[in-house]
């Protein structure tokens, strides 16, 4: 009796309606989720097109880009090199493909819009990315670097580049032999002889040729074959023409200029008049780095991380650790014929001469 | 998978053998990684990070498989631990240790190396969770360490580092990481000896109040805390017999026979721990070398000093450690005493912590007059007329505490004024009182009134056996519970010459009974003794009498109470004779193991005898039965003050009621059980209980009907009422 006219009550709530009042704002529903946030910053990812042709237009889309004029090329720029660690591969290669126009298109002789060092730690971690696209373009931006600027920062790609070499997936393997090949172009020199350059590089070459040890190196073995197999063919051929450039430049007969450059030490250079002589010893070094080899601040390097800067040393350790294996590997390698028998004659090429040669004059 | 053939293993190392170029890829992946993040550990990004860390992880899985490989690898990690583990990312920094912890299970790292590496950087590191994660992996490494024999080179290093920690920066907070270490290792039984009582101690005299107090705390409760664990690991059982059936009815999986295998492992664990000598630890107070000093630079260090900031609880602590290792070793720190003296009032916070404190603080060989003025300024301040029950049972409690470790510490007028509240109304007082009076009975019974002195104690008093002893004076050294065995030989011997058909007295020649003795060296496993717990006689025919005191007359008849007495007193004197009797069996011959036994059995006995109310004596009373190891705690000393308290309110009696009556479901009236139980026999209610439930509605007509009589209704029913009254309800009373 008293229940039941109790229980229609509640269920009469149920239907009735909110009252609305005359300015006062809508009572809010009882599932209403606040769902506004705050935030410091916000990205607003403008497609590229839209960026560059509004060079007159003052777009406002939303309050945080109040902008009267485009932002400058320059502000562009860093822009992009921040959105190399975006989350989308398309994202990273476009960035990449703007970064590269923008330094290839740029007046001759007008410096970078940023400097080298500012742009490099961003590129680093690219090498080891999982996108092939974005290798690819990565190789293109990094051609386009002015060589004498690449000299200043091996030490700090030549690690990428190891990793990369011993990546389990064979793509990014193949990519980073191909950067090491366009290092050993650019800068040679200093790649071999900087710290860790010369044994752990080589290493690192034995490890993706697969020729470390004895019966690894025959030709019945699983040869190069750890990790994913690559979907570009042929890597070994490009790993063979990248070693014999890198031996070529480390331990390959110096050419005349560089031998001339050597002995300028010893002899009176043309530069410097007569009663001037050993003067260059004496001179402030043009290398960016001239006391490296005594390695202040860093910490004690083994053998393996030291840094070999003559061609005599680079000799030696090479022939004690690496020519028997190398010896070996070009053998299999000839034995197998084909392309890979033919880049292997380019290797053995260049180890002929520099045995031929010898620790040096 | 576990190979075990030789083939197995072959084939085993055959696989790693073929995948050692890969290996060796993946090894320069890593060394890659580490150089570019070794070049900066602050900014490195994310996925460099997980590569790193995935490489690291896998290295020190299969790192014993590669040993030429990996030489530098265990270094390299602890180089990047030791040197960046500020600024290392968290995940990285546990993968670090972890992976070291890997290396050591691989022994391709000795556990001082990586106990050498954790420890720096428990100690030193701000992140909680890195802390947690040190302090448990070096307390696991200690443990392995010392799982299949006790590794005393790495306790020992491990200990002076602990040692020097603590000792080499006495204000920093630094030393609790040992104190943490240390204790949790003499819980585990790992660490018994002096060298880690020692790093507590220096602990306990450092100037930071955390360490102190952690210091303190250990040598307070660590070997408690030790003989829980004990007792914890033993009480845990597997019933063998049980799982083997079990196995033997489901269905037969892997685990199952894993879980039986275990059970079978840990009773045949058992046993072989059973057959061990258990091993003699002793507890840290015992262990403490030089205690006087130790006292000593406690008590001036934080209770004297003025300097010294510990709140008072703390001060409490210490000054629990200080008086317990006063009481145990017999030390002398007179202005101990003098320091008691402020607090001793009824006002002052916890002040039964200071009671027992002191209490703990006497032994017998302090100077009386040191005690008095305390035990009289107790009595001043807690125990009169005037003052609450409770304050008074804890002065008197106190105060026997105190005489029962130096009986001389009070004076007979004293003593004499403080047995009167016997016959306090306040039943905590009056049995505080009473505790007292019966220690004096046993220490000192010349100092009461005579007609407290009780029978026995008079008795002996006259006979001159009990005399006063005076301050200094020990007792003579005795095995305890030998009087038993000498009782129980005699009584064997007795038995033996009556199956012979000898006179009971009969001194049978002594080189046969010695060639049994000897026969019986070892002793026997009979079969009642592989049960658990042994067998223990109990008195079946004691008539159990539970009585308050001895004043309350006993209803056994005078004449019959005499013969008893009589009877008593001839065997007290022989018994007399053969007190002197029973030192000789100590003298004069060699104990077997077969006599020991025997005498833990009897002393077993004893003591349940002891526990029985009855004519066998009385029971032993508290402080005859404290180990001297148990310190005295603040509850003791306010005892019954329970008793004395005001009315309890209603929750607290039904608890206490509860407390008895355990079996009972809910607390309820008599009425409501009765009730209760009428309805469980389906028996009928009462016209009143049928009144009482009737439904509200239904009397509702009616109650307004009632409003709206008119006055001659009203009259006409009061009138039915009282007419029906007269003639004895509706249907009258007329017929019977």
């Amino acid at each position: 009796m008293g229940s039941s006219s109790k229980r229609k009550k509640d269920k009469q709530k149920d239907f009735q309606k909110p009252k609305l009042k005359v300015g006062k704002t809508k009572a809010k529903p009882d599932n209403y989720t606040d769902t506004s946030f705050k935030s410091k910053c916000m990205y607003i990812l403008w497609p590229l097109d839209v960026l560059l042709c509004s060079q007159l237009l003052a777009i406002v889309l939303t309050q945080q880009s109040l902008h009267l004029a485009a932002p400058t090329s320059n502000a562009t720029f860093t822009h992009n090199l921040s959105l190399l660690s975006a989350k989308s591969d398309s994202q990273r290669r476009d960035s990449l493909a703007y970064l590269t126009t923008s330094i290839s298109s740029r007046p001759v002789n007008s410096p970078l819009p940023q400097p080298v060092s500012v742009i490099l730690p961003s590129l680093l971690p690219l090498i080891l990315d999982g996108a092939t696209s974005v290798r690819t373009q990565l190789l293109k931006l990094l051609r386009t670097l002015p060589p004498g600027d690449v000299e200043d920062h091996v030490a700090q790609l030549l690690p990428y580049v190891r990793a990369g070499m011993t990546h389990l997936a064979a793509d990014i393997r193949g990519s980073a032999v191909e950067i090491l090949s366009w290092m050993v172009e650019a800068a040679g020199e200093s790649t071999v002889s900087c710290a860790g350059g010369w044994i752990k590089t080589l290493n690192c070459f034995l490890s993706v040729l697969g020729w470390h040890t004895e019966e690894s190196s025959q030709w019945s073995s699983s040869r190069a074959s750890f990790g994913k197999s690559g979907s570009q063919g042929k890597p070994m051929v490009k790993t063979l023409g990248a070693l014999a450039m890198f031996l070529d430049a480390g331990i390959g007969k110096p050419s005349i200029d560089g031998v001339d450059s050597e002995m300028s030490g010893d002899d009176e250079s043309p530069d410097w008049p007569f009663p001037l002589c050993q003067t260059a010893q004496h001179m402030i070094s043009d290398s960016s780095t001239p006391f490296a080899y005594l390695n202040l601040f860093g910490k004690p390097r083994d053998e393996e991380g030291e840094m070999y800067e003559t061609r005599e040393d680079r000799y030696r350790v090479f022939s004690t650790r690496f020519q028997p294996a190398i010896e070996r590997g070009i053998k299999s390698a000839r034995e197998e014929g084909g392309e890979l028998g033919r880049a292997s004659s380019g290797v053995s090429k260049v180890l002929k001469e520099a045995i031929a040669y010898g620790p040096g004059p | 998978m576990i190979y075990r053939t030789r083939s197995g293993i072959n084939c085993y190392f055959a696989l790693f053998r073929s995948y050692i170029e890969d290996f060796r890829a993946q090894h320069y992946q890593y060394e890659s990684h580490r150089e570019i993040y070794m070049a900066a550990p602050s900014s490195a990004t994310d996925t460099g990070l997980i590569s790193l860390r995935d490489l690291i992880d896998f290295i020190s899985h299969v790192a014993d498989c590669y040993p030429g490989i990996c030489k530098d690898f265990p270094q390299q990690l602890i180089d990047m631990l030791m040197q960046h583990h500020l600024v290392l990312e968290t995940e990285l920094r546990e993968k670090l240790v972890g992976s070291l912890v890997l290396l050591k299970k691989k022994d391709l790292l000795d556990s001082a190396t990586l106990l050498h590496t954790l420890f720096p950087i428990l100690v030193s590191t701000p992140s909680k969770t890195l802390r947690a994660l040190l302090f448990q992996k070096i307390l696991s490494e200690l443990r392995t360490a010392n799982s299949k024999t006790t590794n005393h080179k790495l306790n020992r290093t491990m200990q002076t580092v602990l040692f020097n920690l603590v000792t080499s920066d006495r204000t920093s907070a630094k030393g609790l990481w040992a104190i943490k270490i240390t204790r949790e290792l003499w819980k585990r039984q790992i660490w018994t000896e002096a060298k880690a009582v020692e790093i507590m101690k220096e602990a306990a005299l450092s100037q930071n109040e955390k360490v102190i107090i952690g210091g303190v705390r250990f040598f307070l409760g660590g070997d408690k805390e030790r003989e829980e664990l004990e007792d914890e690991d033993s009480e845990e059982e597997v019933n063998v017999g049980q799982v083997k059936h079990q196995l033997t009815i489901n269905k037969k999986t892997r685990k199952k026979a894993r879980v039986a295998e275990k059970a079978i492992k840990a009773v045949r664990n058992k046993e072989r721990k059973k057959g061990n000598p258990s091993p003699l630890n002793f507890s840290a107070l015992h262990l403490l070398h030089d205690p006087q000093g130790f006292a000593d630079n406690m008590f001036f260090k934080h209770l004297q000093n003025g300097k010294s900031n510990l709140k008072l609880e703390q001060k409490l602590q210490v000054l629990q450690l200080v008086s317990r290792l006063v009481g145990l070793h017999k030390l002398h720190i007179m202005p101990l005493y003098s320091y008691f003296q402020k607090f001793l009032t009824p006002r002052q916070p916890s002040v039964t912590s200071f009671l027992a404190s002191l209490a703990q603080a006497s032994h017998d060989l302090v100077p009386p007059d040191v005690l008095e003025p305390l035990v009289q300024k107790i009595a001043n301040e807690f125990v009169s007329e005037a003052s609450a029950g409770e304050v008074a049972t804890a002065g008197l409690n106190a105060i026997r505490e105190i005489c029962a470790r130096q009986p001389l510490a009070i004076e007979e007028t004293l003593l004499q004024d403080l047995v009167m509240y016997k016959k306090s109304k306040d039943k905590g007082v009056m049995m505080a009182s009473k505790g007292l009076l019966s220690l004096y009975r046993d220490v000192g019974a010349q100092m009461l009134k005579k007609r407290d002195r009780g029978k026995e104690a008079a008795m002996s008093l006259r006979a001159g056996e009990r005399q006063e002893r005076r301050y200094g004076e020990q007792a003579v050294g005795e095995i305890e519970g030998l009087e038993l065995l000498a009782k129980w030989k005699d009584e064997e011997r007795r038995k033996k010459n009556i199956e012979n058909g000898l006179p009971s007295d009969a001194e049978d020649n002594e080189d046969e009974n010695d060639e049994a003795d000897w026969a019986a060296w070892n002793v026997e496993d009979d079969e009642d003794s592989d049960t658990d717990g042994e067998w223990i006689n109990v008195e079946q025919d004691v008539d159990i009498v539970l009585s308050d005191s001895e004043d309350e007359g006993k209803p056994a008849s005078k004449k019959a109470k005499q013969e008893e007495e009589a009877k008593k007193d001839t065997e007290k004197e022989a018994e007399a004779d053969k007190a002197i009797d029973f030192m000789k069996l100590a003298t004069t011959r060699i104990l077997t193991p077969a006599d020991l036994a025997k005498l833990t059995e009897l002393r077993a006995q004893a003591a349940v005898d002891a526990t029985l109310p009855g004519n066998k004596g009385r029971v032993a009373a508290p402080w005859t039965s404290r180990h001297t190891d148990d310190p005295l705690t603040a509850g003791e000393i306010e005892g019954l003050a329970a008793l004395s308290a005001a009315k309890a309110t209603r929750e607290e009696r039904i608890a206490h009621a509860r407390e008895g009556k355990t079996d009972r479901s809910e607390h309820m009236s008599k009425e409501a059980r009765r009730k209760e139980r009428k309805e469980e026999q389906g028996k009928s209610t009462t016209n009143k209980e049928k009144a009482r439930k009737k439904n509200f509605l239904m009397t509702l007509g009616k109650a307004r009907s009632k409003n709206k009589r008119s006055l001659v209704e009203t009259r006409a029913v009061l009138k039915a009422h009282v007419d029906r009254g007269k003639r004895g309800g509706r249907r009258g009373n007329v017929g019977q």
